[in-house]
């Protein structure tokens, strides 16, 4: 492994022959994930979809070092990690909102836990807030939000520490369609413009190859990748709604679709 | 940049910043309901309370036996005359906010803390459930040999009666806690003591305060078994002294302060819940 630990550093994340096994300690193993290889490289989208139930959140789960690998390793910027890497965000279907928080101390929280001075991490999540259109609900508490406004958020406590590398596990995917194409384009934005790298995990394939660079394709349990496509649209990238009227649009839907083993 | 668009097809949910004053015709309709109601309950105690007196009028044993209410009336107009009502309730209370405040405290405490070590939680489990199982009554005879007839027996009866309650609550609250909240927490580089902080606590609050208007009554049941056992003042010890006399119209009539007592307390409780957890919208 001495090629991979010596990976020029625009690969933020590399994993190469990741596993996990459950129950390994009692003696009924199930192998959830058999091997799964790929790298992410700095400023690219990068989708993993696969059919429900293949482990998607396991494998971010130990990209991001929440749970121990059974095999294999995770590089982030060429190192091995033994805990949470910094300078990623992670963010769930779940939006995960702390109740008693106001939207802008819900986005400050990740500068709070990094010791960022008051004055300064409220000045940042304001704002973040404000680029994602909540301006005027700063201080209104989860509660009073809808769900398309609580997951945008989410994105922005994501976005608050200015991570590096963002790990987004189904994010939009409880929001109705209108709410998702916009977030999903807003999305694009904030880490396009800002050279940042994204590692989706989706089950909707649409979303995947408007969003992406690249998309990969996961087997049914115990999960390994079955294919690999750069996804190559003209045009802007962040204009998700133009992508979707292209005719290669509707060819990668198709041939991703054939292959994920969902009958 | 530009503005999303959602921010002005998506509102906040409505009813936040209404005026107060007379509201819509809804509104009026629920508060005639509610009027409607009150009217209801006002009439069902007079009612109740005319029969009682009307059984009583007639039949020297029935008022013996049951008290009346005219009687009762009398018995609060009189204690209210020589002042005994204040300093009963007022030995009382003090017990009992002694108690419950201590209680939650040590329960709390320690039911929190047991969240920071699954070992230590595991290991003094069958202690606490069978510290829980025995009846706080059964208690009382220790009690009174190890702090005496005075104040501090009453704190410990009323702090036993909470204190394991409130324990067993914190520590639900703190391990109900969403793992996927935790493994945010964790994403985001919190130590294991920032995630206590920043979430554990917080979370829990919510059962903690459920279970302060639970362990107010608890601590108010200490209070006056304390007073039953052995004692010169407070509500518990004029209810033991008129049914020793049998003097139920007195028993009655001490029994309607407590009972106002424990309604005050109760809403404190509340009033204070409202003021600590302003997130919570069902509250307001």
């Amino acid at each position: 492994m001495a090629a991979a630990e010596a990976q020029p550093p625009d690969r933020p994340l590399v994993a190469s022959g990741l596993g996990k096994t459950f129950g390994e300690e009692d003696g009924r193993p199930v192998e959830v994930i058999r091997s799964i290889s790929f790298s992410l490289g700095r400023g690219e989208i990068v989708s993993i979809v696969g059919p429900s139930g293949c482990g998607k959140t396991t494998l971010l789960n130990l990209l991001c070092g929440l749970l121990p690998l059974s095999r294999g390793h995770v590089l982030w910027n060429g190192r091995r990690l033994g805990s949470v890497p910094p300078r990623m965000g992670y963010m769930l279907q779940k939006d995960l909102l702390l109740p008693w928080r106001t939207a802008v101390q819900n986005v400050a929280l990740g500068l709070q836990i990094n010791h960022v001075p008051r004055r300064e991490r409220l000045e940042v999540a304001r704002a973040l807030l404000d680029r994602l259109g909540l301006a005027a609900f700063t201080d209104y508490y989860p509660s009073a939000l809808s769900g398309g406004m609580r997951q945008r958020v989410a994105l922005a406590r994501t976005l608050a520490p200015q991570p590096e590398v963002l790990l987004l596990d189904e994010p939009f995917s409880a929001l109705d369609f209108q709410t998702k194409v916009l977030m999903q384009r807003d999305t694009a934005k904030l880490v396009r413009e800002e050279n940042r790298s994204l590692l989706l995990i989706t089950h909707d394939v649409e979303e995947a190859v408007g969003l992406s660079d690249r998309v990969m394709v996961l087997s049914r349990p115990p999960c390994t990748v079955v294919a690999e496509h750069p996804i190559n649209l003209a045009g802007d990238r962040t204009d998700i709604v133009t992508a979707r009227e292209m005719p290669e649009f509707g060819r990668y839907v198709h041939t991703i679709w054939n292959e994920l083993d969902v009958h | 940049m530009e503005k999303s668009v959602l921010s002005s097809s998506e509102h906040a949910q409505p009813g936040i910043a209404l005026p107060r004053g007379w509201g819509t015709p809804r509104q009026r309709q629920a508060r005639w309901q509610r009027l409607r109601i009150v009217m209801t309950q006002v009439l069902v105690a007079i009612v109740l309370l005319g029969l009682w007196e009307l059984g009583t009028v007639h039949s020297k044993v029935n008022a013996f036996l049951f008290g009346s209410p005219s009687e009762i009336g009398r018995d609060l107009l009189a204690m209210i005359r020589n002042g005994s009502i204040w300093t009963d309730t007022y030995i009382t209370g003090v017990e009992t906010l002694a108690g419950f405040a201590l209680g939650n405290l040590l329960g709390v405490a320690v039911g929190l803390t047991l969240w920071y070590s699954r070992f230590v939680s595991r290991v003094v489990q069958p202690f606490i459930m069978a510290l829980g199982a025995i009846p706080v009554i059964a208690l009382a005879p220790i009690v009174i040999i190890w702090f005496g007839t005075g104040f501090s027996s009453k704190l410990a009866m009323s702090t036993l009666s909470v204190v394991v309650v409130s324990l067993i609550i914190a520590y639900k609250g703190a391990t109900g806690v969403d793992p996927d909240q935790i493994n945010l927490m964790r994403s985001l580089g919190a130590s294991r003591h920032q995630i206590f902080r920043h979430l554990v606590v917080p979370a829990s609050l919510t059962d903690i305060f459920a279970g302060l208007q639970l362990t107010i009554g608890f601590a108010l049941v200490g209070a006056i078994i304390g007073e039953f056992m052995s004692s010169s003042q407070g509500l518990g010890h004029a209810i033991f002294k008129a049914g020793s006399l049998y003097v139920i119209a007195q028993v009655f009539a001490e029994l309607v302060v407590t009972c106002a007592l424990a309604l005050l307390l109760s809403a404190l409780v509340s009033k204070v819940e409202r003021m600590l957890l302003p997130w919570r919208h069902d509250l307001q």
